[in-house]
């Protein structure tokens, strides 16, 4: 039995020729050829290293460090710098981190007890099952036909855990963030899917393989409306500044998110920004090529993962910037664009899709 | 006038986002921050900073000014051989009226504006705390120098200030005190009892107070001219 599994590990295994005289080193050690088989056993790689639980840890450590940063240097501050002042104060989330594992998690009276502890460990369900159907070249967990379309219908269950730990909270602050989280959910959740499915049009496929084999001219290039609809899609979906009402610091002191410290803050502070990983992979699978890259020969199979990986991070990290040139819409303000606007160039989006595929072939 | 709605059209809407987009770049590669690291950090201060202020003993002619123009009520006059000034920091506003109205400097202002008092009872700071400047421990190794022309540019050295401003003395216009309308002199010897340096004496002539006045003793602090009640004194200027 043992064996058949290893046997399944080994034959799937991600081949890296930089790191393969080890790995052929510690397949021959007893117990931790089990460990190294598993770890480089694909859909286990995809999901636990690139571009799935490593990728968020590096994209959180990074996206914190990266937003504060720049934010400083647009408003003319400096930022974190007092931790690891060689490196100025490049260790800062990772310090945050810690802080946050360390200090006491306080459960309030009124809130809703086993519901406000579970519910931020529940909310990465959502979030880390769309990295299952997410493939980076060979690495994939599950291979599926409708893989963007699973994609989007996960990430349309994020706001729902958020909703719930709003309810959990029972406080007023995290109820009129809970209502502003539902009210941009319906304002941008439309033209996202619209968009997306615009794309799928255009590639006639779900398939990422598909998708990216489709694209031998970036699908931003294809269809830029999709683009711009599903850009502003991502900056809704995960609070960046300019529609950042859920979580609002200044008025609603983080929304929904307001009862919570220690660990459990931790972990719902970073939803929004795995929230943005999974849609940028989603946003580099269906606009910018995917995994498709020149090959590096010393990095073997690792090398599309790598591709997506960094196309990902770049746009998180030019999205960041979006938080130090705009200031907060209204909900009101937020809704409209989302129901006019918004929805409006989806369909548009869609048109050009349609045209392209049924007239131009 | 009425205020209507502000319309925009798509254009200049899209300029519009282009417009703070292009400036949010551009600070983000190059910002024109104007901030300092202070403690590692020190900004170049003129030399007319109004700091910490210390006392030159010598030059000091015990004239007052400094206590009577304290806005704050911050100066209190100690005795020691002379009255010399001592300084509440608790109270003092940094002003520095009484550095601007000593006409012998002997209270000079220094770059120094990060002191820290241990109670309220220590930022009464006694004469013979002045003369010295307080213990410094300097952090900084950068000065960094604000420069307009046009723009503000900061400017950063590798050098270390000197928060120690050295005040040279002015030449200053010499002063003694006289009778400048003696017609009103009571004969209350008030000026005889103020004076610090004994220069004026009381003489009886014809069965009149009349006060004397040593010119050569006179330092020109102008105490008297302050006590005399009936404006008979007043400063005159020294002759060659």
């Amino acid at each position: 039995m043992l064996d058949a599994i290893f046997e399944m590990f080994k034959g799937n295994m991600v081949y890296i020729p930089l790191i393969q005289p080890i790995v052929n080193a510690l397949m021959k050690i007893p117990i931790v050829n089990y460990i190294v088989a598993l770890i480089l056993w694909k859909p286990f790689f995809a999901v636990a290293i690139l571009p799935g639980l490593g990728g968020i840890m590096i994209v959180l450590l990074l996206m914190v460090y990266w937003e504060r940063k720049l934010t400083a240097r647009v408003q003319w501050r400096v930022g974190p710098l007092e931790v690891c002042r060689p490196l100025r104060g490049l260790i800062q989330p990772l310090a945050d981190g810690l802080r946050y594992f360390f200090q006491e998690v306080i459960v309030h009276v009124e809130a809703h007890r086993p519901y406000y502890v579970q519910l931020p460990i529940l909310t990465f369900i959502p979030v880390l099952l769309p990295i299952l159907f997410i493939p980076a070249g060979e690495i994939v967990a599950v291979r599926s036909q409708y893989a963007i379309q699973i994609i989007v219908a996960l990430i349309a269950l994020i706001p729902i855990t958020i909703i719930a730990i709003g309810w959990a909270s029972n406080n007023r602050f995290a109820y009129i963030g809970t209502v502003r989280e539902a009210m941009m959910y319906f304002a941008y959740e439309i033209p996202f899917v619209i968009a997306v499915l615009a794309m799928i049009l255009m590639y006639g496929s779900g398939d990422p393989y598909v998708i990216v084999e489709k694209q031998t001219v970036p699908g931003i290039v294809m269809n830029p409306i999709a683009f711009l609809v599903f850009f502003i899609a991502t900056l809704m979906a995960t609070s960046r500044l300019p529609f950042e009402i859920p979580e609002a610091d200044q008025e609603i002191a983080f929304g929904p998110f307001v009862e919570y410290s220690g660990i459990l803050f931790g972990i719902v502070m970073t939803l929004a920004y795995e929230k943005l990983y999974i849609m940028c992979l989603l946003m580099t699978i269906l606009f910018f090529g995917g995994w498709s890259g020149f090959a590096i020969p010393l990095l073997g199979d690792l090398t599309p993962a790598i591709w997506l990986f960094v196309k990902a991070v770049v746009i998180m990290l030019i999205i960041a910037l979006s938080r130090s040139i705009y200031p907060r819409f209204r909900l009101d303000q937020a809704l409209r664009l989302g129901w006019t606007s918004m929805l409006g160039i989806s369909l548009f989006s869609l048109a050009i899709a349609v045209v392209k595929v049924w007239w131009l072939g | 006038m009425k205020v209507e709605k502000v319309e925009f059209d798509a254009l200049s809407r899209i300029i519009g986002h282009l417009n703070a987009i292009s400036v949010g770049v551009k600070q983000a590669i190059k910002p024109e921050r104007i901030t300092t690291e202070y403690p590692r950090e020190r900004r170049k201060l003129p030399d007319n900073f109004r700091g910490l202020i210390l006392f030159e003993k010598d030059r000091c002619i015990s004239c007052f000014r400094c206590a009577f123009i304290c806005p704050a009520n911050a100066i209190q006059m100690e005795l020691y051989d002379n009255y010399y000034p001592s300084i509440d920091y608790s109270k003092c506003i940094f002003c520095h009226f009484c550095v601007d109205s000593c006409p012998t400097t002997a209270l000079k202002q220094t770059k120094i504006h990060d002191v820290a008092f241990k109670d309220l009872d220590e930022m009464v700071v006694h004469t013979d705390e002045m003369i010295n400047p307080p213990e410094l421990l300097r952090e900084d190794k950068i000065t960094v120098e604000y420069k307009i022309n046009g723009k503000l540019v900061l400017e950063r050295k590798r050098e270390v200030e000197d928060l120690i401003v050295d005040v040279i003395p002015v030449k200053r216009i010499e002063y003694h005190s006289a009778c400048v309308n003696p017609q009103n002199c009571l004969g209350d010897a008030l000026c005889a009892l103020i004076c610090p340096t004994n220069a004026i004496t009381v003489v009886e002539e014809e069965g009149r107070r009349i006060m004397k006045i040593d010119t050569a003793k006179c330092t020109g602090c102008g105490l008297c001219v302050r006590e005399c009640p009936t404006k008979t004194l007043g400063l005159v200027r020294r002759e060659g």
